[in-house]
This record gives C-alpha cells, structure tokens and sequence, in this order.
C-alpha cells in the first residue's frame, strides 16, 4: 500500500490547471477566470487577494463545487470537487454567515452531521467540542438573531469545521466586521489552524490580513480573472496579533500593495 | 404577563362595553324598531331562547368550515409545492388559478354544488375551492423565498433534495404559509355559509336565510355574531399554531 501513503505527501491539497470560467449571459460573455494555475500544498494557509472581477470568489466556489468550471482541471487531493464535497471534506464559510434563524446555534453548528446521519448524542458532543473552539461555550441554546455579528460568524466557521474537511474554503468570512471583532476573530482562525492542520484557502480584500494569516498570497487582477503575482510568505509561526510588528510584516504589506496596484491598473 | 394582558386587551374591552351600552340605549331611547336594528338585549334574548338549535346549526357550519378549510389547504399546500419545483407548471397553470380565483363564490356554488349533492360535502368542497388558493399562492413564494447562502450551506453538506425541502425550504416558508392559513382560516367561515345560502337544510347560513323569510332579526343577528365569534375564534387557534411553530420569526418578537 504504497500509493495512499505517496498520495499524502506529495499530492496538493488544492491542483488547479488550466482554468478558465466563462460567465455567459444573453448579449455577452464574461471572461470570470482566464488560466488560472495554482497548486496549495496540504495543512498550508493560502490567501486569495485583489479588487472587485478578479475571479477570487468565483474560484473558490470552483474549488467547494458550487461552480463548474469550462474548461481546466481542479483536483482536490488527487479528486474531482464533487467527490471530496459528497464525503463532506470541504468546509465554507461564506460572508454571511447563513445560519438558519430557526435553529440553536448547537444545532447549527450539527447540521451537516445531521445531514450526513450522524446519530444525536454524537453530533451534539462534536458541536460542542467545536463551539468550545470557536469560543462560544454557554451559547449552546441560543438563536443566532440573539448574536453580534462576530459570533453569528464563529459558529459558521465551527459548522463548517463539524463534519472535520480537508479543506476549509473562506470567502470574506470577515468582511462585515469591525475591525477590533475582524482581529479578534482572525487570532482564533491561526488558531484553529494550528490545532486542526485544515488547509486553508481565505478570499479576502485585505491585504493587512492576508499577510498576517498566510504562508502564500496569491495577488488576482480582473479582466480576465487571473492570478498576476504569488507572495511566499514566511513570517514566524505560530503567527500572534504581534506578528504585525515585525519589520518583515511590513515589508510584506508593502509588497502585496504594490502587487495589488498593478491590478487596480487593469480597472 | 397579567399586566401586559390588562393592557393588551383593556382597550378594545373598554370599547366593547360602551359601544353595546349605546347602543341598547339608542335602540330604546329613538324607539328604532327591532326589524331595523334589534337591542342587544333582545339579541342576546332571541340567543339564549333558541340557544340548542343555534349552537346545533353553529355546529354544521364549524364542522363544513373546518373540513374545507383542511382540504383547501392541503391541496393548496401540494400545488404550492408543485410549483415551486416546477417553472412549467407554475407558468403553465397560474394565469388560469389566479383567473378562477377572481370568480366570486356565490356565482360557483350552485354548480359545486350540483356536482357535490345537497348534502354537508358540497358545503365544504365550496369551503376548500375558497381556502385553496391563499395557500397555493403563499407556499410557492415561501418555498421560493429561501435565503440562496444557506442554499449553499445545504450544497456544501452534501444534502439530499429531501433534505433541503424539509430542514430548510419549508421552514423557511412558514411565516408565509401561515399567512396563507391565516386568510383561508377567515374564508372558511366565508365560504360555509354563501354555501349554506345557495342551498342547505341546516347551518347558520340557513338560519340566517329562514330567520331573514320570517323576519326574525334578533335570531338573525345572534346567528350572524356567532359566526363572527367562530371566526375570530379560528383565526386564534391558527395564531396560536403560528406561535408554537414559528417561535423564531422576527415579527413574534414583541416590541420589534
């Protein structure tokens, strides 16, 4: 039993060659994304940045199932999207955090183990273990109208950790949040992290936080969707709020900046 | 809770007294005759004499109203349904419902009933042909009013059409199903007694119908508040059920 054991080293957790997506409407078609190669190797933390049409949503829906593509190949650990989405190996996390108001926050946060049949007692003790990471410990029973907005987010990202993915996919999880709230939260996400080893895939429109939280940011400019410019970058870990203090930080912002820049130049 | 209660319903208690109050006063202080507007003394007389075969009639109509407004509303809810998965059949059959919704009831109950016989069923099949489409119109839009992330959520989970339907579509859909039970709750009543009316032997329409024949207005009037009171009675059982099923939705919430 060579093989597995080779698939779990060598093969990325993320393999997208060649993609392109086109949008087609009645009277046009939009080139979303255009070539787009990228691979992320497992247990990483890879940040999508750049402006508005740069594709970075559209191919993180690509890589969660919720796109297809039309044309390229995207593998998820040697597999097509759709099998790792059916064995439930793929945790999102959108910018609303999409809590159906007429369930606790523990039932929530059990919901795709309810899906996948897991039996009461189990996926409640699971939810639990899950809120007690997020830090929501004491809001078990609670409706999510009765949460800020930050803690309505913690139990989506529990939720999309419960049925334990390969890959957890964030599209601007924090982007309706204040600043203080948005530190807050991306302290417990290298958190969660580290404890888990969950590659991570973050779409994001602040370069602030890509650099903090990342060990690549892949720079995207529209027009067509493609990826302009890769930042490796390796900022000590385990990665504290005070990472932002070092001159290396800095360097990085300023990096992605000008990376960015360039792609404003293409709107 | 007792305090909020005395609040809630002191001022249209307060209202209730006094309107009847000026009213029995009225009716004997300009000598209206009874056959224009009867006291509510001799209303309430006429009630407590024939209070029996009242209640009986009150009893026949309660049972047709109830019953057609299930069955209307248990077909309404299936086509509903069916429209929300299907844009063919939505597209296909909704200028023809919403066309036959236009026509008035007392114009379609003699042929409903000519179909369904002089009996207790066609009272209710023109009962559920006026509680269907409130339901049928208000399940498709909730069905379809889902919220499109949590859609995503379902996706992501890998959950089954079934699924989606019954742990997110159709509560989703509530508050306006309850909307629509709540319209057909009050054409129930509506529509037992234009039955009643076209033809029957018994109900409170029929009661009203002989009572107006033989002018006997006190008993007309009591027949007419007693199927008002079953009214606003049906109205607050579905009220209630839209309290135990619908706890989360924001306009159960007092004070918002």
């Amino acid at each position: 039993m060579a093989e597995p054991a080779l698939r779990d080293t060598a093969m990325p957790a993320v393999d997208v060659r060649n993609l392109s997506l086109v949008y087609r409407s009645r009277d046009r078609a939009v080139n979303a994304l255009s070539n787009v190669d990228l691979q992320v190797e497992r247990g990483s933390f890879v940040s999508l940045i750049g402006p508005s049409g740069c594709g970075k949503s559209t191919l993180l829906r690509v890589l969660g199932d919720l796109l297809a593509p039309t044309s390229g190949t995207v593998l998820l650990d040697g597999r097509a999207p759709r099998a790792e989405r059916l064995d439930r190996r793929i945790g999102f996390v959108f910018q609303d955090p999409a809590l159906p108001e007429w369930r606790t926050i523990l039932a929530n946060v059990a919901l795709p183990l309810e899906l996948r049949g897991t039996p009461r007692a189990d996926r409640e003790a699971q939810a639990r273990e899950l809120i007690d990471l997020v830090g929501l410990t004491g809001f078990e029973g609670a409706y999510p109208r009765q949460l800020s907005g930050g803690m309505r987010q913690r139990a989506a990202i529990a939720r999309a950790l419960s049925t334990k993915p390969r890959l957890l996919l964030l599209d601007e999880p924090f982007g309706a949040l204040d600043q203080i709230t948005r530190d807050r939260l991306n302290l417990e996400l290298m958190h969660i992290h580290e404890v888990t080893r969950v590659t991570v895939v973050l779409v994001t429109h602040s370069i602030r936080e890509a650099v903090l939280l990342s060990d690549r940011i892949v720079v995207m400019t529209p027009r067509p969707g493609r990826i302009s410019r890769i930042l490796e970058d390796r900022l000590p870990r385990p990665r504290r709020l005070q990472t932002r203090d070092l001159p290396d930080y800095e360097d990085l912002v300023r990096l992605g900046n000008s990376a960015l820049e360039r792609g404003y130049a293409h709107v | 809770m007792v305090l909020r209660l005395v609040e809630e319903a002191g001022p249209p208690i307060v209202v209730l007294v006094v309107l009847i109050a000026f009213w029995e006063w009225a009716c004997h202080a300009f000598g209206i005759k009874t056959y224009v507007l009867p006291a509510p003394s001799s209303i309430l007389g006429a009630f407590i004499k024939g209070s029996n075969t009242l209640l009986y009639h009150a009893g026949i109509t309660a049972f047709e109203a109830m019953a057609g407004f299930v069955i209307g509303s248990a077909l309404g809810a299936l086509i509903g349904t069916a429209f929300a998965y299907s844009r063919f059949l939505a597209r296909g059959f909704l200028p023809y419902i919403i066309a036959a919704n236009t026509i008035p009831v007392v114009a379609i109950a003699p042929i409903i009933i000519i179909w369904f016989g002089h009996g207790i069923g066609s009272k209710i099949a023109v009962t559920a042909f006026l509680s269907f489409f409130p339901l049928a119109l208000n399940m498709m839009k909730g069905l379809q009013s889902y919220d499109r992330v949590v859609m995503d959520v379902f996706h992501i989970a890998a959950a089954t059409p079934t699924q989606a339907f019954f742990k997110m579509r159709l509560p989703s859909a509530l508050p306006y199903v309850f909307v629509g039970l709540k319209l057909n709750v009050t054409f129930s009543v509506i529509g037992a007694i234009v039955a009643e009316f076209v033809q029957a032997d018994r109900g409170l329409g029929f009661v009203i119908m002989t009572s107006y024949r033989s002018m006997a207005m006190p008993r007309l009037w009591a027949a007419m508040l007693l199927s008002a009171l079953m009214g606003i009675v049906f109205f607050l059982i579905v009220a209630a059920l839209e309290r135990v099923f619908v706890p989360w939705h924001a306009s159960m919430d007092p004070g918002r």
